[in-house]
């Protein structure tokens, strides 16, 4: 009997084991961290449920019932099911990238592994998507899909640029979604967004190389690797002819366009998570030891640097001189670029939640999404928070 | 608690993994081989303790029988006599959990530092952050490639045969240490524990991240190596030759072989 009782506590410990996967230690589920993009006074993000929303902050501000003018939401989903399941469902679906607008389209990627374009009009009334007479889409067009996507689309001329899962970088014709090229496996998986500059295409990988395609055929031009092989997590930002980027050694690098050696390194405590911000030969960093740096775009040396506490997830604002930095605890600093230290803080604000995803500024207001799934309208220099949007279904 | 947990047990454990997955040029796979042999060599002596403790008591399952028949109606005196026949012997009836429950946290550290390097979704990675030191060989590592043989380790075996393989060294680990009995009651609950845990780990096997299975089968293989070179195979091969024996028996009337 004693026997069996022990064989009872090896069989629920480990089922307790198992459990713990559902608990802080296990995989932490894909929820996505969708950014803000504003156009024509309506902010455009992705909620945690899945859905690309409209949001109009006027009618936010008047308290309106959602939708109001301007306003509308559309849940991506996905197939599930297979596996032990028996039954086939729909899902919601991670967004990570910011959207990108172009005119009334917005651009998506999906976890699930498709690109999606949205015209706000035939959203606005709610109609099936796609409407091909509105220029909707979705790609791959059958029911396959490339790899998860989580970088931000970026929009340039006709086309649509996003990176995938599957290691490859996609061009697609804005308008209807047709495949212009797909580049070779430049890695295991690409989850950094693309920076367009002129005809080229700049890529960063986490084996550590650094890639210049052609905006045309998607052709490598350059190339550049670690001498040590350490990963690139950070998307690039590039400025001038130089690429700046965050390293998985805690470094942030500088690499001349064309060169094979990096211009310099910048160590810091923890990596660079997002992409740095470049104006004036300074460049901003926001960094997961809890610092915004300023650094020295020609030589890498640091100017200044501001601690905020807690890791810096999601890039830096830029708005003149002044500095829009959201810290991981939901703090919001407003930083005067040019000021001596001990003036440089102009207003700090706590929205009390996790902030992961991009915000954006417009007329002197800061928007922040939480990990909470709700909007927030900050005016940062008041110093208050002017309205909170839940982004759950309306 | 829990920061405490993460800095004395889980970061130098995750660390280590991730080390290990660049010292074997980045293959994940071989890492988490490489640090469950690791770990069940550290807790070897446990292991030892613990199989010596519960060899010892199912040697004394004759003598344990005895005193049960003999004052069975007093319970009093039958735990008195047992104690003393536990003393007499040089035998701590807990002495085969204590090792076990002691190893536990160990297993749940591992478990969890597999989990997290697999970082599978961009949370995942970002929280990996958390957990890291600036060691440039854990650098070097990340992201680490998640695939070994036919398996994604961030993903479940859409194949059987990881769940073969789990399910399968976990029944003869257990084979070889299940005394087979001759209450029916005992009979049938050690039956039903043979091959429950068995089946509810290779069920296991196809929900969760193959690289934790992978973890689970190397543990059960290196279980049986352990109990292999204490008892021998045990009563997997007993077991088998008494139900032989006693199917015979039933038939030309012998009743157990000597």
């Amino acid at each position: 009997m004693k026997q069996v009782k022990i064989l009872f506590l090896i069989a629920f410990s480990l089922l307790g084991l198992v459990l713990a996967s559902c608990v802080p230690g296990g995989t932490q589920p894909a929820q996505g961290w969708s950014g803000i993009t504003l156009n024509d006074g309506i902010l455009y993000l992705g909620s945690m449920e899945g859905k690309i929303m409209a949001v109009n902050p006027s009618a936010r501000s008047q308290n309106l019932s959602f939708p109001a003018d301007g306003e509308w939401e559309y849940p991506i989903t996905a197939p599930s099911g297979g596996g032990l399941s028996c039954s086939q469902t729909s899902t919601s679906v991670a967004i990570y990238g910011t959207p990108a607008v172009d005119g009334d389209l917005v651009f998506t990627g999906g976890y699930n592994g498709k690109v999606y374009a949205l015209n706000t009009s035939a959203r606005s009334q709610n109609l099936d998507f796609p409407q091909m007479r509105d220029n909707e889409w979705f790609y791959p067009k059958t029911n396959e899909v490339i790899g998860a996507i989580v970088g931000s689309p970026v929009v340039s001329e006709d086309a649509i640029y996003v990176t995938s899962s599957n290691g490859k970088v996609y061009s697609l014709d804005k308008h209807f979604g047709d495949k212009k090229w797909e580049s070779d496996v430049l890695a295991k998986k690409l989850w950094s967004t693309p920076y367009i500059e002129g005809n080229k295409v700049y890529i960063s990988t986490f084996d550590g190389h650094l890639y210049a395609l052609s905006a045309e055929d998607g052709s490598i031009t350059w190339s550049f690797a670690t001498e040590s092989g350490i990963g690139f997590v950070s998307s690039p930002a590039v400025c001038e002819g130089t690429i700046f980027e965050g390293s998985f050694d805690d470094n942030l690098y500088a690499v001349k366009i064309g060169e094979s050696e990096p211009l310099w390194n910048f160590t810091s405590g923890n990596c660079f998570w997002a992409a740095p911000v470049v104006s004036n030969s300074t460049v901003y960093a926001g960094c997961l030891d809890g610092k915004l740096y300023a650094i020295d775009a020609d030589n890498g040396t640091e100017l200044w640097s501001f601690d905020v506490g807690s890791p810096i997830v999601v890039s830096p604002l830029l708005v003149d001189d002044l500095l829009v930095v959201v810290s991981d605890k939901g703090m919001v600093y407003l930083l005067k670029t040019d000021a001596v230290e001990d003036n440089r803080l102009l207003k700090e604000l706590s929205i009390g939640v996790s902030v992961q995803a991009s915000p954006c500024v417009l007329d002197g207001m800061v928007y922040v999404r939480g990990q909470d799934n709700c909007l927030y309208a900050l005016d940062i220099e008041r110093g208050v928070v002017i309205w909170k949007f839940p982004l759950t279904t309306h | 608690m829990a920061e405490l947990w993460n800095l004395i047990i889980l970061n130098p454990m995750l660390n280590g993994l991730i080390a290990l997955s660049s010292v074997f040029e980045g293959s994940f796979g071989l890492a988490i081989i490489a640090l469950t042999v690791i770990v069940r060599l550290i807790l070897l002596p446990l292991t030892l303790k613990q199989l010596k403790s519960t060899k010892s008591l199912q040697g004394m399952q004759p003598k344990i029988q005895e005193l049960q028949k003999k004052y069975g109606k007093n319970q009093k005196k039958l735990q008195q006599e047992m104690m003393k026949l536990y003393k007499e012997a040089g035998v701590n009836p807990l002495g085969c959990i204590w090792p076990m429950l002691v190893q536990f946290p160990v297993w749940i550290a591992l478990y969890q530092s597999i989990m997290r390097a697999l970082a599978t979704t961009p949370e995942s990675l970002l929280d990996l952050f958390r957990h890291l030191y600036s060691w440039e060989v854990v650098a070097q590592a990340l992201p680490l490639d998640s695939h070994f043989l036919w398996l994604n380790l961030g993903s479940p075996d859409s194949t059987l045969i990881l769940a073969i393989i789990v399910g399968g060294s976990m029944w003869v680990q257990q084979k070889m240490v299940t005394a087979p009995s001759a209450d029916p009651r005992q009979k049938s609950m050690n039956s039903m524990m043979l091959l429950m845990m068995p089946f509810m780990f290779g069920l296991f096997t196809l929900m969760f991240p193959s690289g934790l299975s992978l973890f689970w089968a190397v543990s059960n293989v290196i279980g049986i190596g352990i109990q292999y070179w204490i008892t021998g195979w045990g009563y997997l091969r007993r077991g088998a030759s008494t139900e032989l024996v006693t199917k015979v028996g039933g038939k030309g009337g012998i009743t157990k072989r000597p």
